[in-house]
């Protein structure tokens, strides 16, 4: 049970780890994270680096659609144009993937305040089917401007680079994703302890009335394209230089679409719930798949009925969750959590 | 609580399972890993394939081919989604180490390609037929299980080279093709070869997958009556859409496609339409009992299959890549070689003249990893029949 917990000032009240129980808990998390490398084979690693480039992009969207209320369908766009910034400048420039992990972010962000030009006068569902046509131009853009992109045959990376370390498997490669999770995390978690921050939510609640409070409507709606598409786009050089490969088939509506499922189901406007989307979406059907082959190898004969199941079981999970919890994981997750604060007193 | 905590002991159960080390197989089994796209986009293949590379393996195995030693295949289905299909080949790889794979994408093998050079050193057969994959310098260990879709063209414009509808005029053909990797990869290929045969490449229409209106592509046919038209990079639509068009416009073109464009599902589709359609194929047909090794093929259905009836010109391709995987093994095998991916790979190039019962003519991975031959079909009341012999490039 978790007691003592009141706050004297308002830095107390605005910090992010408030209590020393979720400090302890954040530190065991972190210390299971940095074991977790060392227990597990390739393929946990495999996924893991998956889940972690997902984070990365499921919070980026999160602060657009989630946090400011913008509704994109471009996002895969965003990634897509990280991915090949950093694949066009590793190979033609041959400059370091350190180097190239933040360009990645501010080309993606370049071209999300051009795709955040409209929502000057565009809300809601019309912004959608703007970023939409956004989400088919790069596509466009990504077969046809063959000379940059290597059209639909795309661009092989060579393996990044980090003070001399080689990222040649998931295993190294796994630090850099988690680092660049925990910066990304935190730096979108600390945007709204900010003006900037608040504004966002006040814009997505009521734009009307957030004008009337002197917030910059147009501006605030750019920096929110901005950031959100500079996370995206280090989402797509870290996908880029972990499977050295960026083709134009990597970056399809439906993976936009995939993302905007992974802030649904997680729970929209909310860091964790980005975070649990993104493990759920990623991790489900990975699981489901594993459970299923296994059923398949007891029932061969079944396997042209058993496999397509696990498209529908996973459409009925994410039905049944959003369900029963509109608001997604974070709020079950949020739940379990306020259970526990007066257990075993909860009377 | 009660069910969380359930929920939860299920999972935990659950994941140990999938975690669970995989048990190691005897020097005896040579296990062979499948990243099967048998749901999604390419489910219409998929499960086809998958049958076929398990009856070639099955078949290896029942007749002994292998000198005492079995083959084990194991396989997973990966929605043809290129995330699953890498998580499926590293779990794979990680559990039962295989030394030869089959992945579900021209994707896939790219994507794995710098991966399986340095790391894992596995025999890489595929459902693509991409150029990309095919090239021995770059990829060693991926082999493409039939000729590339350039030499596919290269095939056909051969054919249409030798056989022109007007003697002594060179012919005139269109290139049909969608907006996708797997529409475009053999096109520049194709217009320097139709160059250097004399063909005239009198249009190009480029549309999306599955398109439906395909009027402005058509009115273009019409304008440059070509005498061919060959399609690449769709499976079914919009390919009746277009030849029916052309026969309302009453042109008089050849149309033709290349292996995936050449199934029996197009025929029944495109109905007393399909009369004339042309195209490549590598491999044989499953009604063409003629054929020893269709025979054959015909006899194991119906000992393990007995409903079986018909099976299509995807199942071929995947009983050819564990014909492949059969043959190379064989190759280690008479060379007392132990069965190691760097072995088998190094066993490609040495296969030449290679007697595959017929299935697909007389197999050589000479200059490249891909077979460089084919044959040309014609429809027939509603069946594709040969109208050449097997033709070879190198």
């Amino acid at each position: 049970m978790r007691i003592g917990d009141f706050k004297e000032s308002y830095a107390s009240d605005e910090a992010v780890f408030r209590t020393p129980t979720v400090r302890f808990w954040i530190g065991v998390l972190l210390a299971a994270l940095l074991i977790f490398p060392f227990m597990v084979g390739e393929y946990l690693l495999y996924i893991a680096n998956m889940v972690g480039i997902a984070i990365v992009g499921a919070v980026g969207l999160n602060i657009l659609t989630g946090f400011a209320g913008q509704i994109s369908l471009g996002h895969a766009g965003f990634i897509g144009i990280g991915a090949y910034t950093s694949a066009i400048l590793a190979t033609r420039y041959g400059l370091p993937f350190l180097v190239c992990l933040p360009l990645a972010g501010l080309s993606a962000a370049f071209f999300g305040l051009i795709v955040g030009g409209p929502s000057m006068r565009m809300k809601g569902l019309y912004l959608c089917i703007s970023t939409l046509a956004a989400q088919v131009i790069f596509e466009f853009g990504f077969v046809h401007w063959e000379s940059m992109t290597g059209g639909i045959r795309g661009i092989n990376l060579p393996r990044p680079q980090i003070f001399g370390i080689i990222l040649n498997n998931e295993f190294k490669f796994y630090f850099v994703t988690l680092t660049v999770v925990i910066i990304c995390v935190s730096a979108a978690r600390n945007i709204f302890r900010t003006r900037v921050g608040r504004a966002f939510i006040a814009i997505r609640d009521r734009d009307i009335s957030a004008e009337l409070m002197g917030i910059n409507l147009f501006r605030y709606k750019m920096y929110a394209f901005g950031v959100s598409s500079f996370i995206a786009g280090i989402a797509g050089a870290l996908w880029a230089n972990f499977l050295l490969s960026v083709t134009p088939e990597h970056f399809p509506l439906t993976e936009s679409i995939r993302y905007l499922a992974m802030i649904i189901v997680g729970g929209l406007g909310s860091i964790l719930g980005a975070i649990f989307g993104a493990i759920f979406m990623t991790l489900v059907p990975e699981i489901l798949k594993n459970i299923l082959s296994m059923l398949v190898e007891a029932f061969p004969m079944a396997m042209s009925y058993l496999f397509p199941m696990q498209q529908v079981v996973f459409g009925l999970l994410i039905v049944v969750f959003l369900m029963f919890e509109p608001h997604g994981l974070a709020e079950m997750w949020h739940r379990v959590k306020d259970y526990f604060k007066l257990w075993p007193f909860e009377h | 609580m009660k069910q969380v905590r359930m929920v939860g002991s299920v999972f935990i159960v659950a994941l140990c399972l999938i975690l669970a080390p995989g048990s190691s197989w005897s020097q005896e089994v040579i296990t062979v890993g499948g990243c099967q796209p048998i749901t999604g986009r390419f489910a219409f293949a998929g499960l086809h394939i998958n049958e076929g590379l398990m009856g070639a393996l099955g078949y290896a195995n029942e007749k002994g081919l292998l000198g005492g030693k079995q083959f084990k295949y194991i396989y997973e289905d990966t929605g043809y989604d290129l995330m699953r299909a890498m998580a499926s080949f590293k779990q794979m790889m990680a559990k039962d180490n295989p030394v030869m794979m089959y992945g579900e994408s021209t994707g896939q093998g790219k994507a794995l390609a710098p991966e399986i050079n340095d790391r894992y050193k596995v025999l890489y057969g595929s459902t693509s037929f991409s150029e990309e994959l095919a090239d021995r310098k770059v990829n060693p260990y991926m082999f493409v299980s039939g000729p590339t879709y350039s030499q596919q063209f290269g095939v056909l414009l051969k054919y249409i080279a030798e056989n022109p509808k007007k003697k002594g005029v060179a012919p005139k053909v269109a290139f049909f093709y969608s907006d996708t990797e797997f529409g475009q990869d053999p096109i520049p290929f194709a217009r320097q070869r139709a160059k250097e045969l004399g063909i005239e490449v009198v249009a190009e229409a480029v549309t999306k997958v599955g398109a439906v209106d395909v009027t402005s592509q058509l009115l273009d046919l019409r304008r440059t009556k070509p005498d061919f038209c060959i399609f690449q990079g769709y499976v079914v639509s919009p390919i009746a859409e277009v030849i029916r068009g052309a026969k309302d416009f009453g042109l008089d073109i050849t149309f033709m496609g290349t292996f995936w464009a050449m199934s029996k599902m197009l025929l029944d589709n495109l109905g007393p339409d399909a009369e004339g359609y042309m195209g490549v194929m590598p491999y044989a047909y499953w009604y063409m009992d003629d054929v020893p090794m269709i025979q054959e093929i015909q006899k194991y259905n119906k000992k393990h299959h007995p409903n079986v009836t018909y099976r299509p010109n995807s199942y071929m391709q995947g009983w050819f890549t564990g014909m492949v995987f059969t043959k190379l093994a064989q190759m280690c095998i008479e060379r007392n070689l132990p069965i190691t991916g760097e072995n088998l790979k190094d066993m490609i190039p040495l296969v030449k003249d290679w007697d595959t019962g017929g299935l697909a003519g007389m197999v050589s991975f000479r200059n490249s990893n891909a077979t460089a031959m084919g044959k040309v079909y014609k429809a027939q009341g509603g069946l594709f029949q040969p109208v050449t012999d097997w033709i070879y490039l190198d």
